[in-house]
């Protein structure tokens, strides 16, 4: 995929009109969205073929709807697979959507996503506290804060309250892990 | 009178100083949520489904049609001082309500807003409290047939009249039915879709659905892309923030007309407010052009007044859609149908039988919702305004932390922490390309009824697929359907050919 760095001010300033480039990458990046669907519909038909089905279910089955749905995926997305290539070789794929020519920031992506994966795996052995406080501190950080330090302290203690509210006080159950033993 | 005495025990119900206290507390987080740029009601419901558990109820209910209303109030605020509408159905309100502003009637402006939402919501609720019961009667008659007319109505309808490509919208419709079939079938027992792992037994959550598109999506988007783009200026409302007896006459016809466009959408499924709310601008700008000195484009009280009204009175009337039929007619109100289920609770005719108080209760709450409402929007929208220092990074950070605990409170497993990322992600992707989100929702709430009122009807007729298009109600249905997709495709067409010359 290629990145889009064109800055703010020269994208609002660009000709819309002006015909994008026909690279490769352009074409994929266009297409990211048909891909993922497609996949989706295979997951739903592969596992439709291998499901177990007894004879003595009466039609229709429990195959029925989900079938009407991935054929349903299957006929959208080549429609949508055939407009974006139309969009792509007439040269006008920006008209499409007013974001394709803003900035994307793919190291936000990274501290976000990657932010969220770390809390999700380790949430249960750090504990809230500090699983929570480091997951506002990998937001924080992608979305370009300035103050590294600063901004774990306010996540700590966002955190902190969070559990004293949430765990302590409205009875939700949230894991105490390393900093636990007692509570 | 029946239905007075009811909402009589419903307000005795409401009116605990505990309950109080919950309607207080949504109303003040829905609009400091709506307030926020960007974010919009609908992520206010969602975030704050998951925390709502640890409540009975009655309460959780009631502090979220707090919530519900809350984020319509806040939304118009940011739409007036700076131009950023946090949803689709506040745009129509900001043309005319942020030329207020900029020509000095800022404070005008938020109360011309704030007293449209509370006249259009009021009015709903009243209309919702006698018309409710009598449709929850009349939808006890229905029978799978109709229940999946009905789906498959509200499916068309948000996926491809409201969207601007109706492939687009079909397809993030599916995908929610994709998911939504995944887990043990309820007709017959079988796993589907979970790969044998038992962690997909039960399906995957609703909330974490929700909570995915509309919250953690929107915050990767954020980081993402939309932080680059510029913003707004926020302009400042100094003075009376109350409207003279002139400005009242000017715009009183404008809250009573928006009123009435918006209540007949609230049991459309056509993707909640974002119609009217545009329908009501464009006949008071029509109405403008005949008079001496039309206002239209200079900051007209009118052309804010009747959207405001409108949004209100649709939002207002969908929950009596909701609570009558089970019918969601937009994201948020799918979720607060999600909210019902995690009770055990079913939407629908048999509600107002088996949880009497309950409903009574909320319906009684709405009142109290839009007078607490008027009351913190009125005077103090200025202070919400303040909400703006928090840092962004901030202000997105405690966003994600709060999707991480609702759905690990409400779940306790860390699959279902991943599920949230996974579907966030999507969500994101779907941002970017310009998917809508809300037929996700819709197809993910309505899936599992369309697909049982399908088998139901077609296993009682011995696979005749006749039997779904009979009756009375089947064929008005589907006949309503029709003339919806003609007026869409003939205004899409119309606003084609405008674009041309």
């Amino acid at each position: 995929m290629t990145q889009q760095s064109v800055q703010p001010g020269q994208a609002s300033a660009a000709d819309p009109q002006r015909p994008t480039p026909r690279t490769g990458g352009l074409l994929l990046k266009e297409l990211t969205m048909p891909i993922v669907l497609a996949a989706f519909a295979t997951y739903l038909l592969v596992n439709m073929l291998v499901m177990d089905v007894p004879d003595s279910v009466d039609f229709p089955g429990p195959r029925f709807f989900p079938a009407i749905v991935t054929g349903v995926i299957y006929l959208l997305v080549i429609l949508q697979v055939i407009a974006s290539v139309r969009h792509w070789s007439a040269g006008n794929l920006t008209v499409e959507g007013e974001d394709a020519a803003v900035r994307f920031s793919w190291s936000s992506l990274l501290w976000v996503v990657g932010g969220f994966l770390g809390f999700s795996l380790l949430l249960e052995f750090l504990g809230w506290i500090i699983a929570a406080g480091l997951l506002f501190w990998c937001v924080a950080q992608g979305f370009g804060s300035k103050k590294p330090i600063a901004s774990l302290i306010t996540g700590l203690t966002v955190s902190s309250i969070a559990y004293i509210a949430f765990d302590m006080a409205l009875g939700l159950s949230l894991p105490s892990g390393i900093l636990g033993g007692g509570f | 009178m029946d239905t007075l005495s009811l909402l009589a025990d419903g307000f005795a119900g409401a009116l605990t100083w505990q309950n109080l206290f919950w309607v207080v507390l949504g109303c003040l987080l829905g609009t400091a949520v709506g307030v926020m740029p960007g974010l919009g009601s609908s992520m206010a419901v969602a975030l704050l489904l998951p925390v709502t558990f640890a409540l009975e109820p009655t309460a959780a209910f009631i502090m979220f049609s707090g919530v519900y209303f809350g984020g319509l109030f806040g939304d118009s605020t940011m739409g007036i001082l700076m131009n950023t509408p946090g949803q689709a159905s506040a745009i129509a309100s900001t043309f005319e309500g942020h030329k207020m502003a900029l020509s000095g009637r800022a404070p005008q402006a938020l109360a011309t807003a704030a007293i449209g939402a509370f006249v259009g919501g009021f009015i709903a609720s009243i209309v919702v409290v006698f018309l409710a019961p009598w449709l929850a009667d009349f939808s006890s008659n229905f029978g799978p047939a109709e229940f999946f007319a009905l789906a498959l109505f509200a499916f068309i309808a948000t996926s491809s009249v409201v969207t601007d490509s109706a492939v687009k919208g079909l397809l993030s419709l599916a995908v929610g039915l994709g998911i939504a079939v995944v887990g043990i079938d309820s007709v017959t027992g079988i796993p589907r879709f979970t790969m044998d792992s038992p962690l997909l037994f039960d399906g995957i959550s609703l909330v974490t659905v929700t909570v995915a598109i509309l919250a953690l999506g929107e915050v990767i988007y954020f980081a993402v892309i939309a932080r680059f783009k510029k913003e707004g200026q926020l302009l400042k409302s100094k003075g009376r923030p109350w409207l003279s007896r002139k400005e009242m006459r000017e715009a009183a016809p404008a809250w009573a007309r928006g009123t009435a466009i918006g209540l007949p959408f609230g049991v459309v499924p056509a993707g909640g407010s974002e119609i009217p709310t545009f329908l009501a601008y464009g006949a008071e700008r029509k109405l403008d052009r005949r008079r001496k000195e039309p206002q239209f484009g200079k900051g007209a009280i009118r052309g804010l007044a009747a959207p405001e009204a409108a949004g209100n009175s649709t939002t207002g009337m969908a929950m009596g859609a909701l609570l009558a039929l089970g019918l969601p007619i937009s994201a948020t109100a799918a979720i607060m149908l999600a909210a019902f289920r995690q009770y055990g609770l079913q939407p629908g005719p048999l509600l107002f039988e088996r949880a009497p108080d309950l409903v009574w209760a909320l319906l009684a709450s709405f009142f109290i919702a839009m007078v607490v409402l008027l009351i913190i929007n009125l005077p103090f929208a200025m202070v919400w305004a303040k909400l703006l220092l928090i840092p962004r990074p901030y202000l997105y950070a405690g966003i994600t932390v709060f999707c991480g605990l609702g759905i690990y409170a409400t779940s306790g497993s860390t699959f279902d922490l991943l599920v949230l990322l996974g579907v966030g992600v999507l969500g994101f992707l779907m941002r970017v390309h310009d998917y809508p989100l809300a037929p996700l929702i819709i197809g993910m709430v309505l899936g599992p009824l369309a697909e049982t009122s399908l088998r139901d009807a077609l296993i009682s007729a011995d696979g005749n697929a006749s039997v779904l298009v009979q009756g009375p109600i089947v064929l008005t249905l589907y006949g309503l359907l029709v003339v919806t997709l003609l007026l869409a495709i003939r205004n899409k067409v119309v606003s084609r050919t405008k674009k041309d010359v």
